[in-house]
């Protein structure tokens, strides 16, 4: 009873740990707070204690972002008040850009102090003193954006300085070290600005300015060192109503003003230049997009509609992962919280916060075992690759390479097993002494004995090298151990009767040892003439050039090889077991019909004892799926996913092996090796369930006979 | 022909083709065998020193590790011959082998004065001693003068070298883990709060100040001892002229291969044996003994014996003895089957997440918050390594133990409960011994498998280097919670992931071999344990 529980429980508790993969966010809609005046951007602290708002009215204003109290307020322009007719946040929350009804734009810096009283922590926020930006002899107008180098703290922005002209500011920070004296210098470039331009936007490293003009019209043109005069254009099908760019400022989201959602970025499809390609489509909402906002921590965004509908989603896995509203009517500025875990609404009536949990947005099962098209690729992809050394790093966790890897070593695996296993196990209980045999059979479960990660230590260092230094023999001793064997089987038969029948049933497979001994040596010896003679001399080459396929030291054919080793016993076992429980009289009653061993063997032990060798099948392959230090040594373990036997190849088993130490408990990785832990468990229960109930009706069945 | 006679013949074929199968698998199994235990135990043997005069003037010293034709890839040399020296002296050239082409060595010597000195440091050295040094003054000079006086400055030394450890390993082992307590009370006492904790934390820093002296102390006397370990120097030449000095405290063994004779390099390749199953691991793993990796194998294929023999019995008996046979128990024979079959990396997820996470961590938190955000149990260790492996052996115990129960005459039962016995009495008193030599089968078993088994527990606990063993003199003396060093482990880390993997794969195959030695053997004793059992009560039931 215990064990089932203990089964089941094991079952149970791995479900649990990867459930919350395929859980959609965790949302709830806090009350709003009133507030008085009109926010145009928003920002909050990183813990959602405080939030700054840039209002109309032209003041910056500090709140608790739960009370709605006013913590401080400062007027956003150094020259005096002025109203504010536009205004954005930065991404990464660290400042604010107003334009004021003068024509001003104004970066107001925003940085956040945490510190700890009483235990309990304590952010204070820091308004700075705006920077301005303006043009003589014009002013400048909607639209505009602006970002700060996070190498070089440089500002730059980018806004419309009349109808035609689109102008680029970069200023320059510089701080002499022996007097602390910080000279700013300006650079500007303008260019011609295509008509009816309604959105601009820098990207994080400040190369490109991306825009979106009238006719569904998405522009990008290179902004370093100075705007470039002719933009890339690309058409979207739709009048564009939003714009943002995910976290790592590669991929555009683009909201249309008919309530559509697509993500876009540079990609060469089909070998073309590369340009901006429509990547995937979100399902559209009911009304215009009129906010998008990305995450910092993910390949994640908002989308907030013209009725105030909010809807949360993620690229990469192309999951709708919560859509709502909060509250009625339009929704004036929007931000999300640095970590992802909350959404800021301010309407007429106020601001709402939106709690998010949403842990593990970047995988649905579509992306584990669906091609997906990551940011990058030229088309999508089956691709895993957990990991990387930058923040923005778009995590892809594509379980298919690693399913076809394991199904490959799997194949090559039986490919070996299968007949060497089968019919060893025929041979052993139908035609040897049983003298022989209980001298055999230990040997062979000392062989199922051995530790795998011997194995895999002999396959990877061993024998990989030889088998990659002379390959032809292989091929050689595939073609001549039958003959081998033939021979050797002629010439016993020509001994002398007298010296066979001393000799225990069987003893020819000692024979055939040897002189497969002696034709390994021959064969390894033969390799390099063979190699000249068929392979011009490099085999490796000519696979490359030949045939096109390339040639790893620790490939397929090793792995089948070592891995063989570990699963031919297993085979052998069961199906051994399955031919010895042969009824007597079914063997007996062909013989007596002049049926020679042979025939008795192939048409009434085989066909009977056939589901005892399916069975064994299933467990060698149930073996085969989950071995874990064969693989992992034996292979380079590179996730590709392809079918050539000279590659390696990463399975699911030596995935986790390789990956759960690095990965963080309850993350997306640790969640996502799980779930491979859960399709290995499964798969290698189910085989070996079916496996299980063929034996048991097999061997009622030979009850009954 | 007749259609007989070409059947007949068919079937001789396919008959031959099956043997062939089988030879096969024999062949491959003692290959395997022959192999590992081939270059397992050459792993020891100390082979003649060669001192190769290339043609073009130069000297090599080293041995000869085997000879291969030039691959295809280096176009110019193809269809000669190469051998690959070992030349040592990592600290000289850099590398430890380099390969030699056969056109290139004039001449290959073997003089008796060359030396190996084996060193803690640095792998081994290839060369002839030229002086011995002490504090700077020659003490003798020239090959045998300093030949003759080694051993006297070894012994000195090899002495200083053992109170260093003990001092290092047993007084300062010691202080160092009465400070660690210290500082775990004084966090203890602030968690605890102001009020509460003040007396002991004020006891908690009187007492840190104290061992902080007495470590200091015992620190500068560590210092002083080394400097004199050091003091007396080998003077070495190196094959192409470069001279090294080498303190004699840093020499583990100094030889004269080529002067050796037969019985003396047998004692050296036991010395070396029991040097490797006893010392503990030099240069990353790559050079010294094994013992730790011995000890952690053998104590965590206890502790899983400890947990698995309780519950495998339990459960066999329970099938066996208890439960009607019906669907229900034929379902526990099939899960208990497929737990067998289940790959043991899933346990090994399964024991990160269940046992090293979720229990591990609560214990961390409820008895040793002190400690925390270093996790005590919340990690990888011993205890949790032990009962996932547990887990992934109880079948292995539980089809073994059903089966030796089962081969229990029933006449033995009946008899005993026709004296009046209970049920439990019965089987308390009467089955479970008689089952006893089938119920150690299956966990002799379940070792053989614990033992092999890698993947899991490099999840759960193992580590390349333990920097102590799971049992020492401290209290509680058996610390469950330490990470390990294991045999399979120590094939796959240093076989693939140290540095030197070319210089480090003998050594592994001397731990596969040992390895592949102990699960043999416990294989075979299950074989001959299961056979006596089966004969024995064939007798009984009679």
């Amino acid at each position: 009873m215990g064990i089932i529980a203990s089964i089941l429980a094991i079952l149970l508790f791995i479900v649990v740990e990867v459930w919350p993969l395929v859980h959609g966010a965790d949302v709830s809609v806090l009350p709003a707070v009133p507030v008085d005046e009109t926010a145009l951007a928003l920002s909050l602290d990183p813990y959602r204690s405080l939030v700054v708002s840039l209002d109309r009215d032209g003041f910056t204003r500090v709140r608790n972002l739960h009370t709605g109290d006013l913590i401080s307020s400062q007027p956003v322009s150094p020259g005096g008040v002025v109203e504010v007719i536009g205004g954005q946040s930065d991404p990464d929350g660290r400042f604010l850009t107003a334009l004021d009804s003068s024509g001003k734009i104004e970066l107001i810096p925003v940085s956040w102090k945490v510190g700890f009283a009483d235990q309990q922590r304590v952010v204070a926020a820091q308004v700075g003193a705006a920077s301005v930006f303006d043009q003589p002899q014009a002013r400048l107008r909607a639209p505009f954006t602006a970002r700060i180098s996070s190498e070089d703290e440089s500002q730059t922005v980018a806004a419309m300085a009349d109808e035609e002209t689109i102008v680029l500011f970069r200023r320059a920070r510089e701080v002499n070290e022996f007097t602390g004296e910080a000279t700013e210098s300006d650079t500007r470039s303008t260019t011609a600005s295509p008509p009816g331009l309604e959105k601009l936007l820098l990207d994080d490293e400040l190369k490109n300015l991306y825009g979106a003009g009238a006719g569904g019209r998405l522009y990008r043109w290179r902004a370093m060192p100075r705007l470039s005069a002719e933009p890339e254009v690309a058409a979207v099908d739709g009048e564009i109503s939003a714009l943002t760019l995910l976290l790592g400022g590669r991929a555009l989201v683009v909201g249309l003003r008919d309530g559509g959602l697509q993500v876009w970025f540079r990609a060469a499809v089909a070998g073309g230049e590369e340009k901006l390609t429509l990547v995937r489509k979100f399902p559209p909402h009911a009304t215009a997009i009129r906010h998008l906002v990305s995450s910092r921590r993910d390949k994640g965004f908002v989308a907030v509609d013209e009725e105030g509908q909010v809807g949360l989603y993620h690229s990469t896995s192309e999951r709708v992962l919560w859509r709502g509203s909060a509250g009625d009517g339009a929704v004036d500025a929007v931000a999300f919280a640095p970590k992802a875990d909350g959404i800021m609404l301010a309407r007429a009536d106020g601001l709402s916060l939106i709690d998010v949990r949403n842990p593990h947005p970047d995988v649905s099962l579509w992306s584990l075992f669906a091609p997906v098209w990551y940011e990058g690729y030229d088309r999508p992809e089956y691709v895993w690759q957990s990991s990387s050394g930058t923040d923005d790093f778009e995590p892809k966790y594509s379980l298919t390479p690693l399913l076809i890897g394991t199904l490959k070593g799997t194949f090559y695996t039986l490919l070996l097993a299968i007949p060497l296993g089968v019919f060893a196990a025929m041979y052993v209980s139908q035609f040897m002494h049983p003298s022989l045999r209980n001298v055999i059979k230990p040997t062979v479960e000392i062989m199922a004995a051995l530790p795998s990660v011997v194995l895999g230590f002999l396959a990877g260092l061993w024998l990989a090298p030889r088998v990659e230094a002379a390959f032809p023999a292989l091929i050689l001793m595939v073609l001549t151990f039958p003959l081998v064997v033939l021979g050797t089987g002629v010439l016993w038969e020509r001994l002398p009767i007298a010296w066979r029948i001393r000799m225990p049933a069987g003893s020819e497979a000692l024979a055939f040892a040897c002189s497969l001994a002696l034709a390994t040596a021959a064969c390894w010896s033969l390799s390099g003439a063979l190699e000249a003679v068929a392979f011009g001399g490099n085999f490796r080459a000519w696979l490359g050039t030949a045939v096109g396929l390339e040639y790893d030291q620790r490939n397929a054919i090793v792995v089948g090889m070592a891995m063989g080793f570990a699963v031919i016993p297993i085979i052998f076992a069961i199906s051994e077991d399955a031919f010895s429980n042969v009824p007597r009289n079914l063997i007996s009653g062909s013989l007596a019909l002049g049926a020679n061993r042979w025939q008795t063997v192939s048409r009434v032990v085989l066909p009977t004892a056939s589901p005892g060798i399916f069975s064994a099948i299933m467990i060698g392959f149930g073996r085969a799926v989950g071995e874990t230090m064969i693989v992992l040594m034996a292979t380079g373990n590179t996730p590709i996913q392809d079918w050539n036997p000279f590659n390696g190849f990463r399975t699911l088993s030596a995935n986790i092996a390789v990956e759960i130490p690095e990965a963080p408990q309850f993350g997306t990785l640790y969640r996502v090796l799980f779930l491979a832990a859960l399709l290995l468990f499964v798969v290698t229960f189910a085989v070996n369930t079916a496996a299980e109930i063929v034996r048991q009706r097999l061997r009622e069945r030979y009850a009954r006979l | 022909m007749t259609r007989r006679s070409r059947t007949d013949r068919a079937g001789k074929v396919f008959t031959w083709l099956c043997g062939g199968a089988l030879a096969l698998n024999l062949l491959m199994a003692i290959g395997l065998l022959a192999l590992i235990a081939r270059h397992g135990m050459a792993y020891f043997w100390q082979s003649p020193i060669a001192e190769l005069t290339m043609r073009d003037g130069t000297a090599l010293i080293g041995e000869v590790h085997g000879w291969e034709e030039v691959p295809a890839d280096v176009a110019a040399w193809v269809g000669e011959r190469r051998m690959r020296l070992k030349i040592g002296n990592r600290d000289l050239y850099g590398l430890d082998f380099r390969w030699v082409r056969e056109s290139e060595v004039d001449a290959v010597d073997h003089p008796e004065d060359l030396v190996l000195l084996e060193r803690f440091e640095w792998g081994n050295f290839y060369g002839r001693v030229s002086a011995l040094r002490r504090a700077g003054t020659e003490i003798a000079a020239g090959g045998n003068a300093t030949w003759a006086s080694l051993p006297a400055s070894y012994e000195r030394k090899s002495a200083q070298r053992e109170e260093i450890e003990s001092l290092a390993s047993g007084e300062i082992g010691r202080v160092n883990y009465e400070m660690e307590k210290i500082r775990l009370a004084e966090r203890r006492a602030e968690l605890r709060g102001h009020e509460a904790g003040a007396a002991e934390l004020a006891a908690a820093i009187r007492a840190a100040a104290e061992m902080g002296a007495r470590y200091e102390v015992l620190a500068s006397q560590l210092v002083g001892m080394r400097e004199q370990l050091k003091n007396e120097t080998l003077l070495m030449t190196a094959a192409d002229g470069q001279q090294k000095e080498i303190a004699v405290g840093d020499i583990v063994r100094y030889l004269r291969p080529n002067a050796m004779g037969w019985w003396s390099s047998t004692v050296l390749y036991f010395s070396r044996v029991w040097e490797f199953v006893s010392g503990t691991p030099r240069e990353s793993n790559t050079e010294g003994g094994i013992f730790p990796a011995i000890f952690g194998t053998v104590m965590m294929v206890f502790l899983m014996s400890f947990a698995v023999a309780p519950f495998g019995v339990l459960a066999a008996l329970y099938l066996r003895e208890y439960a009607k046979d019906g669907p229900l128990v034929r379902a526990v024979r099939i899960a208990v089957n497929n737990l067998a079959g289940v790959p043991s990396i899933v346990f090994g997820v399964f024991g990160l997440g269940f046992f090293v996470y979720l229990i591990g961590g609560t214990i961390d938190q409820m008895f040793y918050p002190e400690s925390l955000p270093t996790p005590t149990f919340g990690t990888g260790g011993m205890l949790w390594a032990s009962l996932t492996l547990a887990l992934l052996t109880v079948p292995v115990v539980i089809v073994a133990a059903e089966e030796g129960l089962a081969a229990v005459p029933r006449i033995v039962r009946e008899g005993s409960l026709a004296l009046g016995a209970t049920k439990f009495e019965t089987i308390w008193r009467v089955v479970l011994p008689a089952a006893g030599p089938g119920i150690l089968t299956g966990m002799i078993l379940a070792m053989a498998r614990a033992a092999g088994e890698v993947a899991p527990l490099m999840i759960v606990g193992m580590v390349k280097l333990a920097p102590s063993l799971p049992i020492d003199g401290n209290f509680p003396y058996v610390h469950l919670e330490r990470k390990f060093m294991h045999l399979g482990f120590h094939v796959y880390d240093v076989g693939f992931q140290s540095p030197n993997v070319e210089a480090a794969q003998p050594l592994v195959f001397a731990t596969a071999l040992l390895l592949v030695g102990v699960v043999i053997a416990m294989n075979l004793v299950a074989v001959v344990v299961r056979n006596r059992v089966r004969r024995a009560y064939a007798t009984m039931a009679v």
